[in-house]
């Protein structure tokens, strides 16, 4: 598998969207969780109430990967997702998330030689503003 | 003088520290480090100017990249443009035989990391097909190693003549200067750093129990 190939075809185009509505009472049960005490992320009466900065790695779309996408299950594992903030997500929002693979490239570790697939995940607001952005790393072990 | 002479900021996939925050943290840490070597994983960051960090915090912070090889990992100093050319920083099953020849060939040098750590280090390599030419420099101290992989590097390097260094391969702000390279003498820039080591002048160090501790 020449990742310079996968990377020249499956990179960045679409290839799915999803949309979620965002409720007060899910926001503040995942600020909790995090840990978070804020009262801007914990109390739907504050004024400034929004989710926590890392709410929308709570999603995820239809599809993992594009169809047809040659990983290989067996061999693959999650290698966790980065949250970039953009703007706030508040109560009453309806988020658009549309998916496309960022990235793949191939490294080597301590296991082995591994390629990693970056899922990105860009979230818009009903106002078309960008508000987060999420790569979820899916690493497949080579050879 | 004393640089952490291996260390990954966000601009690495897996990097969580910003060059800033690593500043911050030596500062308010009063870490008797006097700079940082960059060195992000199979590339070289040409797009980051970190002199407006260097005049705040009176560091010195440069610029390198961490390959991968046949052989495992290895730092690369005093990248420029022909080296660049020379081979894809990006593929992760380069020779370090021609690492280290293309390194030599542009002015900059080569140097195996972690080498005591299971496929990413040069000892077993080096134990399973012999050693590799050119190779002048190991990094003996990572601050990443666990058990006897720092003691194997030692041994290496000291079985084949090599000089050493130390770096503390950081990836999140507190682990920065935990193991270093002391140098004989002042360096200013890359040039003055890869000349400094090709020259053998440097010594691996780490941080305990607040004073640097040489290796040897």
């Amino acid at each position: 598998m020449d990742v310079s190939d996968l990377k020249e075809k499956w990179t960045g185009w679409a290839f799915d969207e999803a949309s979620f509505e965002v409720d007060a009472s899910e926001l503040v049960e995942f600020a909790v969780a995090c840990g978070e005490t804020l009262p801007r992320y914990t109390d739907p009466s504050h004024s400034d109430f929004q989710a926590a900065p890392s709410y929308a790695s709570r999603f995820h779309g239809r599809k993992q990967l594009p169809e047809g996408f040659p990983m290989m299950r067996e061999k693959s594992f999650d290698g966790g997702k980065t949250v970039e903030w953009k703007a706030p997500i508040r109560a009453g929002d309806t988020l658009v998330a549309r998916s496309h693979i960022h990235d793949i490239f191939e490294k080597t570790g301590r296991s082995g030689g591994m390629m990693f697939v970056v899922h990105r995940m860009e979230f818009t607001n009903q106002d078309d503003l960008l508000v987060a952005i999420v790569d979820w790393k899916m690493i497949q072990q080579l050879g | 003088m004393i640089l952490d002479l291996h260390s990954h900021s966000i601009v690495s996939d897996d990097g969580r520290a910003k060059v800033e925050n690593y500043c911050q943290w030596i500062r308010r840490k009063a870490l008797p480090l006097d700079g940082l070597v960059l060195t992000e994983h199979r590339l070289y960051d040409d797009a980051s100017d970190y002199r407006p960090l260097e005049d705040e915090f009176e560091l010195l912070i440069l610029k390198a990249s961490e390959v991968e090889t046949d052989y495992g990992h290895v730092l690369v100093f005093g990248v420029n443009d022909d080296l660049r050319a020379a081979f894809d920083f990006g593929e992760i099953g380069l020779s370090l035989a021609r690492v280290v020849e293309e390194s030599d060939r542009c002015g900059a040098i080569a140097i195996p990391c972690h080498p005591g750590r299971t496929r990413v280090g040069m000892c077993a390599h080096v134990a399973e097909r012999g050693q590799v030419e050119g190779v002048r420099v190991i990094e003996t101290l990572n601050g990443g190693s666990r058990g006897q992989e720092n003691d194997e590097a030692l041994a290496l390097a000291d079985r084949l003549e090599y000089h050493k260094i130390g770096g503390s391969d950081s990836h999140i702000v507190s682990h920065i200067g935990r193991c270093a390279t002391r140098l004989e003498a002042k360096v200013r820039n890359m040039s003055e750093l890869v000349a400094a080591l090709r020259d053998g002048h440097c010594e691996a160090v780490a941080w305990t129990e607040d004073e640097w501790t040489s290796q040897t």
